[in-house]
C-alpha cells in the first residue's frame, strides 16, 4: 500500500469532484462530522504564530467541506475545527488538549509547540493522541506521537543561506542577532553551520532579551562589525520589523537574510522597496506560480490565497497555509489508513520512509538531531523580495544539504546546547 | 445570625463544596482547577507582602525560584517530590531573605523597580544558564509526587483529582497559616508599619525586620505554589514566570480588592472564571477581560470585595435611607476588631 500526490490531492482539493457523489448522502444525513483540534496562541505575543494558521484552517476546511467533505473508508466526513487559546503557555496547552481530545472529539491535535508541549507531553503520550508541532525542537525519544509534517524549523534555514552564498558569492562576513528563547537559539546554531558550510564568517552574535523593545543599540553593535549580510535568525514578526526599521534608519546597505518576514508589506511601506530588494526569507505568499509546480502538494494555493486574503485581509503569515498543509497530510493519512483513529493514521503516514510533503517528497528524519524519525524533511522554497513583492527564487533541497554538512550541524547544535540529549 | 456566625458554618460549606466539586467537572476544567488553587496560594501570598505596604514584582519570579528548585532536586538530585516541594519553597525564601537586604533600602516607588531589577536578573539566569536550568526551553518532564497507601495501592498523581486533591490541602493550610499569621502581632505589625511607619518605629519596631518577614515569609508560599505547579504540569520555563505573569497577579489582587483578606482570591477567581467563560470568544477575549478590569477600577475602587456594600448602599439609597460612602461601615480586616 502507497500514497502519491495523486492520492494527497485526491483526498484534498480532489475533493470537489466527490461532491456530486456525495451532496445527495448529505442530504440524507449520512455524512459523519470529523473534528480536528486546533491547540495554538491565539492571544498574546506569540498569537501571530497561531491566530493567522487558524484562519487559514478555517479557509482549507470551509473549501473541503463545500466541495462535499473527505471520504476515509467508507464514510464520508465533514471537517470541523475545534480550537482553544493556549496563550502559549503549559498549563492553558494541557487544559486545552484535554478539552480537544475528551471532550471534543478530535482525532488530531495541531500545535505550535515550543513552551507549552511538555505540558502537554504527558497525557498526550497516555492517551496515544496523534499531535502535530510546527517546531521539531520538541521531539524527542519520549515523544513517540508528536509529528513535525510540514516545518523543520530550524533547518530549512540553510536553504536560504544556501542560495544566498551562490548568488552573492563576494560576502563573506555576517551577523546574527536572536531572541534568546527556544526558537531564537537552535536557529542560531542552524545559520552558524550554514554559514561556515558556505564559507562565510560569523563576525558577531548578538543574543538578545525577548523583552527588547529599542533594537537601536542592538543593531549600532552589529553594523559596527561592518558585516556584507545581517541575519535576523527567527525573530519574531515585531522583532523583524523593528530591526529592519533600525537598519534603514542607520544606513545599511548589504544583504538581509532571515527565517521569517510575516507581514512584509508594511515593513516596505515603513523603509522602501530598494532597501528590502533582495530580503530573503523561507516563507512564501500563495499567489507565487512556483506553487503551481506539479510536485506541489496543497490543493489550488493560489485560490486558497485569494480566499484568505478576501477573509481575513492583512493578516497573512508564515503559519497561515502551515497548519492546513498538516490538516492535507493527515487527510492522506486517513484515507492511506481507511480510518480516522490516531494511531492507524500515524502508523499510515509512518508506514513509508518518504510521504507527500507540501513542497514534494520528503522523508521522516531527525534521528540525528531530535533522536526521533519524527519529522520529514525535503525541499523547501527560498524567498526573495523583488519590487516589495516576495517571490519563490528556488526550491532548497535541505536532505542534500544534510548529508554534506550533517557533522556541522551537529557541532554547532551541541555547542548552543541544542541536542534533544543535552535538554534538561 | 451575625455574619461572624455564619462564617463557620459558610467555611465548612465552602470545604464540602471544595471536596465534592472536582466530580461536577470536566477533565479540563479539573486542569483549570488546579491551577486557580495554585494562583490563589500566590495573590493571598503577595497580599502579606502588600500587608507592609511594599508592592513588589519580584513574587512570580520567586515562584519560579521555588518551581526550579523543586524541579532540580527531584529531576537531578534524586530527592523525593513530597521533600524537593517544601525545599523548593525554603529555596524561594532563602532567595527573598538575601534579597532584602538591597531591596530594603529603597521603598515605593524604588522598591518596586528595584524588585523588577531583581526579578528579571534571576529570571535570566535560568534563560543563559543552560545547565541546570535548561535555558529557554527550561526544564520538562518534572516527575510527580508518588505515594503508595496501604490497601489502596499507588496514587496516580499526575491524574488531576488526585492533585487536586493534593493541591487543595497545601493551599488550604497555607491560606489558615497566612490568615493566622496576618491577625497575630505580627501582622498587626506589619499593617502599623503600612499606615504609620514612623510611628511603629517611635515605639521600638524595627520596620526593615518585619519587611524582611513579610517578604521572606511570602516568597515561602509563591515558592511553595511553584514546585505544586511544576510537578503537576511537568515543565517550568521562564516565559512562565514573567513579568506578563505577575502583571496578572497585580491586576487580581487589585480587582479583587487588598483591603480583606479574601479579596485577591475573590478576585483571582472571578477573573479566572470569567476569562474561562469568555474562552469561546477567542482574539476578543482580552478586550473583554481589559472593559472588565476598567469598569471595577472605575465603580469598585475598593476592588470586588467591595461589591456587596456597594449594593447595600445604592439598596438603601432606593429606599431613600441616607447611604454612607462605599466600604464605610466595613471594618477593616487590618484593626484590632479582626484580631481573632
Amino acid at each position: 500500500m502507497g500514497i502519491t500526490r495523486r492520492d494527497l490531492l485526491t483526498a484534498t482539493a480532489g475533493t470537489a469532484v466527490l461532491g456530486s457523489s456525495v451532496i445527495p448522502r448529505i442530504a440524507f444525513g449520512e455524512t459523519k462530522t470529523l473534528k480536528i483540534g486546533f491547540l495554538a496562541p491565539l492571544t498574546g505575543e506569540v498569537s501571530a504564530w497561531g491566530l493567522p494558521g487558524l484562519y487559514g484552517c478555517e479557509v482549507l476546511v470551509k473549501n473541503i467541506n463545500a466541495a462535499g467533505g473527505v471520504k476515509i473508508g467508507d464514510d464520508t466526513y465533514t471537517l470541523e475545527l475545534a480550537s482553544f487559546d493556549d496563550e502559549y503557555l503549559p498549563d492553558k496547552a494541557l487544559q486545552g488538549f484535554k478539552k480537544l481530545v475528551s471532550e471534543e472529539g478530535a482525532k488530531f491535535v495541531m500545535m505550535l509547540g515550543g513552551d507549552p508541549w511538555p505540558g502537554v507531553q504527558r497525557f498526550a503520550n497516555q492517551s496515544k493522541m496523534l499531535a502535530t508541532t510546527l517546531l521539531p525542537s520538541d521531539l524527542s525519544p519520549d515523544t513517540p506521537y508528536l509529528l513535525a509534517p510540514c516545518e523543520v524549523h530550524p533547518i530549512y534555514n540553510v536553504t536560504g543561506v544556501e542560495y544566498l552564498a551562490r548568488t552573492f558569492p563576494d560576502a563573506k562576513r555576517a551577523v546574527i542577532c536572536a531572541q534568546n528563547d527556544s526558537l531564537g537559539i537552535p536557529s542560531v546554531a542552524t545559520y552558524e553551520a550554514a554559514f561556515e558550510a558556505a564559507g562565510i564568517e560569523v563576525v558577531d552574535v548578538n543574543i538578545f532579551d525577548p523583552a527588547t523593545t529599542d533594537f537601536a543599540p542592538l543593531v549600532t553593535s552589529l553594523l559596527a562589525k561592518k558585516p556584507d549580510i545581517f541575519c535576523y535568525d527567527t525573530a519574531y514578526a515585531d522583532f523583524v520589523n523593528l530591526i529592519a526599521q533600525q537598519l534603514h534608519v542607520q544606513g545599511y546597505k548589504g544583504l538581509q537574510i532571515s527565517c521569517t518576514c510575516d507581514n512584509y508589506p508594511q515593513i516596505v511601506e515603513k523603509t522602501s522597496k530598494e532597501f528590502m530588494e533582495g530580503f530573503i526569507f523561507q516563507f512564501p505568499d500563495f499567489d507565487d506560480p512556483k506553487l503551481n509546480e506539479p510536485f506541489i502538494n496543497f490543493p489550488e494555493p493560489n485560490k486558497f490565497f485569494a480566499d484568505y486574503n478576501a477573509a481575513h485581509p492583512g493578516t497573512w503569515t508564515a503559519v497561515s497555509w502551515e497548519y492546513p498543509s498538516i490538516i492535507v497530510q493527515w487527510i492522506a493519512g486517513a484515507k492511506l489508513a481507511g480510518s480516522i483513529e490516531p494511531m492507524q493514521v500515524l502508523e499510515a503516514m509512518k508506514s513509508k520512509p518518504s510521504w507527500p510533503h507540501i513542497f514534494g517528497e520528503a522523508e521522516w528524519w531527525g534521528q540525528d538531531l531530535w533522536g526521533i524519525n519524527n519529522a520529514l524533511v525535503g525541499k523547501w522554497p527560498v524567498v526573495v523580495i523583488r519590487d516589495g513583492k516576495a517571490v519563490i527564487a528556488e526550491y532548497g533541497d535541505i536532505p542534500a544539504w544534510w548529508a554534506k554538512n550533517k557533522d556541522l550541524m551537529i557541532k554547532h547544535m551541541r555547542n548552543r546546547k541544542q541536542m534533544w540529549d543535552q535538554r534538561a | 445570625m451575625k455574619p461572624a456566625r455564619l462564617a463557620v458554618p459558610a467555611l465548612f460549606a465552602l470545604a464540602v463544596f471544595m471536596v465534592a466539586l472536582p466530580f461536577g467537572l470536566k477533565l479540563h476544567q479539573q486542569d483549570f482547577m488546579i491551577s486557580l488553587l495554585v494562583w490563589v496560594l500566590v495573590v493571598s501570598s503577595y497580599r502579606l507582602m502588600a500587608l507592609t505596604g511594599e508592592y513588589s514584582l519580584v513574587h512570580v519570579v520567586l515562584m519560579g525560584a521555588g518551581a526550579y528548585s523543586s524541579a532540580l532536586l527531584a529531576k537531578l538530585a534524586g530527592f523525593s517530590v513530597w521533600l524537593a516541594m517544601p525545599c523548593g519553597a525554603l529555596v524561594a525564601a532563602g532567595l527573598a531573605a538575601v534579597l532584602s537586604f538591597p531591596l530594603f533600602r529603597m521603598s515605593g516607588f524604588y522598591f518596586l523597580i528595584g524588585s523588577f531589577a531583581a526579578g528579571e536578573a534571576i529570571r535570566l539566569s535560568w534563560t543563559y544558564f543552560t545547565v541546570p536550568f535548561g535555558g529557554p526551553k527550561g526544564i520538562k518532564l518534572i516527575p510527580s509526587p508518588e505515594l503508595t497507601l496501604p490497601g489502596l495501592g499507588p496514587i496516580a498523581f499526575y491524574e488531576p483529582i488526585p492533585y487536586y486533591y493534593l493541591t487543595l490541602i497545601v493551599v488550604g493550610i497555607s491560606l489558615f497559616v497566612l490568615y493566622r499569621l496576618e491577625n497575630s502581632r505580627v501582622g498587626l505589625t506589619m499593617n502599623a508599619i503600612h499606615w504609620r511607619a514612623p510611628l511603629a518605629e517611635s515605639v521600638g519596631v524595627d520596620t526593615w525586620r518585619y519587611r524582611a518577614l513579610a517578604f521572606v515569609i511570602a516568597s515561602f508560599f509563591a515558592g511553595l505554589a511553584g514546585a505544586l505547579f511544576c510537578h503537576y504540569y511537568g515543565t517550568a520555563n521562564p516565559v512562565q514566570f514573567d513579568v506578563a505573569a505577575m502583571v496578572y497577579v497585580l491586576i487580581w489582587v487589585i480587582v479583587g480588592g487588598v483591603s480583606r483578606f479574601s479579596g485577591p482570591i475573590v478576585g483571582v477567581v472571578v477573573l479566572s472564571v470569567l476569562n474561562e467563560l469568555f474562552r469561546e470568544a477567542e482574539q476578543w477575549r482580552p478586550l473583554i477581560y481589559g472593559c472588565i478590569l476598567i469598569a471595577v477600577m472605575l465603580y469598585l475602587p475598593d476592588g470586588l470585595i467591595g461589591l456587596p456594600a456597594r449594593i447595600r448602599d445604592w439598596i438603601e439609597a432606593r429606599r431613600g435611607v441616607a447611604a454612607l460612602p462605599a466600604g464605610a461601615e466595613e471594618p477593616a480586616d487590618f484593626s484590632s476588631s479582626k484580631r481573632h
